[in-house]
């Protein structure tokens, strides 16, 4: 149907025919045109597969770089302090003695002169001697604890006793057991596992011990031998000194 | 004159990136060349479809604006993923389907924001007049905007199937396939919303159509 007239075209459109609702709706104009820039803005958004694809290993490529940038810049630090603990001045030579042999007229006697003479250069420095601070530092800590848990376990305890002092026992295991935190950590980071393993077993008796009361009743102080006997601690703290030698 | 989505008037030919015979841009092949890499290939896809299209998302969400966006969004998407398209499916179902689903996904966004004119509405109700109407070849701009009001009052469901049977000429088949209703809900909502639409647009006329 092709109908010039609305009025026409409308009342068949709404008497229900088929035809004049085609027309009608045919004429419909939305008065919307495709702006030219459309296209732009899509083309913008499709990027073709395979540069996408070149651009993903790309961030994967520079990812890679970075980490591995990272990684050198982490162990130079390491290296750093390594050499900077390795420089740490050396103990002071023993001193030598020496004795020189004189003749000796009849009668007379002479004077001794000791002369002291320095066995290597002290102002030398040097980096391969093996010295670790942080070793040495574990070490001194290990004697120290050894000792605290051989007084306690030796400390003598009767029946009669009402309450024991241990304030001396009670300071230094604390500052002890701040240092055994420090030192497991260190041990941990740089995985000496069987060091760190020790330290973890001393840590909560250390804990124990500064937790005393500063005047321990008897029965406190024998839990506390009791489980240094049964735990062997000392021991284990005396081989480990041993193979550190 | 409203164009049609009818692939078979439009000629490629001289057109910027056209290939001279239409029969190597059919959308089948325009489909194999935008999936072997052919970008030129997405941009006659383009310039087929985007009127359709857009005329589509238009009718669905009422914006002029609005319907530009999400018409990109409709090719950009449809770029993302034209190899995941079946070959027995038409192009332009297929892309009649992912603006459905564009401009649902909008239309959901701003649900609260959209006031649906009711039947009862001044709005359109008072758009009635008694001036002749014109003669020439487009309707007037009054009756323009009725009909736009009066799609846009519908609800959803039934707008759409109108729209794509009575706007775009889509077969029942097609737009079973656009919306995933079944054949007896699309002609329920079919007749509906025809009826819905004459009430509305015979209110512009005078005329007192009841359903």
């Amino acid at each position: 149907m092709k109908s010039e007239n609305y009025e026409e075209l409308l009342a068949e459109y709404l008497e229900g025919d088929a035809a004049a609702e085609e027309e009608l709706f045919a004429r419909y104009d939305r008065e919307l045109q495709v702006p030219a820039e459309l296209w732009a803005s899509v083309e913008e958004r499709i990027v073709p597969v395979g540069t996408s694809s070149v651009k993903w290993w790309l961030r994967v490529a520079a990812g890679l770089v970075l980490t591995i940038g990272l990684g050198f810049l982490i162990l130079l630090g390491r290296t750093k302090v390594d050499t900077i603990a390795s420089l740490k001045l050396p103990e002071q030579q023993p001193v030598i003695i020496q004795e020189r042999a004189v003749a000796l007229k009849p009668g007379q006697s002479i004077k001794r002169i000791k002369k002291p003479i320095v066995a290597d250069n002290p102002g030398v420095l040097s980096t391969d001697l093996g010295f670790d601070l942080e070793e040495k530092d574990t070490a001194k800590h290990i004697e120290q604890t050894e000792n605290l848990l051989r007084s306690i376990r030796n400390f003598p305890l009767s029946d009669t006793d009402e309450e024991i002092d241990v304030t001396y026992d009670k300071a230094l295991s604390r500052r002890l057991l701040i240092e055994n935190v420090v030192l497991r950590r260190d041990a941990e980071m740089k995985a000496k596992f069987p060091t760190k393993a020790l330290l973890s077993d001393l840590e909560p008796l250390l804990l124990d011990i500064s937790n005393l009361p500063d005047r321990a009743k008897p029965e406190e102080v024998r839990a506390i031998k009791e489980r240094l006997q049964k735990t062997e601690i000392v021991a284990a703290l005396m081989d480990y000194r041993d193979s550190e030698r | 004159m409203m164009k049609r989505l009818t692939v078979d008037e439009l000629n490629l030919e001289g057109q910027p990136g056209a290939f001279a015979g239409t029969l190597m841009n059919s959308s089948a092949d325009l489909v194999t060349r935008v999936c072997a890499g052919d970008s030129e290939a997405f941009r006659l896809i383009f310039e087929r479809y985007s009127r359709p299209v857009i005329s589509f998302i238009f009718d669905m969400v009422n914006d002029r604006a609005l319907a530009e966006e999400l018409t990109q969004e409709t090719f950009v998407r449809a770029f993302r993923a034209i190899r995941t398209m079946r070959r027995e499916t038409k192009l332009s179902t297929w892309l009649f389907g992912i603006a459905r689903n564009v401009a649902r996904e909008s239309l959901r966004a701003r649900a609260r924001a959209v006031s649906h004119i009711e039947l009862t509405d001044k709005s359109v109700m008072d758009l009635s007049d008694k001036k002749p109407v014109p003669v020439d070849g487009v309707l007037s701009k009054e009756l323009n905007d009725v009909i736009r009001r009066s799609l846009a009052a519908l609800d959803e469901d039934k707008r759409l199937v109108f729209t794509l049977k009575v706007l775009h000429q889509c077969s029942y088949e097609e737009i079973a396939e656009i919306t995933g209703f079944s054949l007896a809900k699309l002609k329920t909502d079919l007749h509906r919303a025809r009826a819905e639409m004459r009430r509305r647009i015979g209110a512009y006329a005078g005329v007192g159509y009841e359903v």
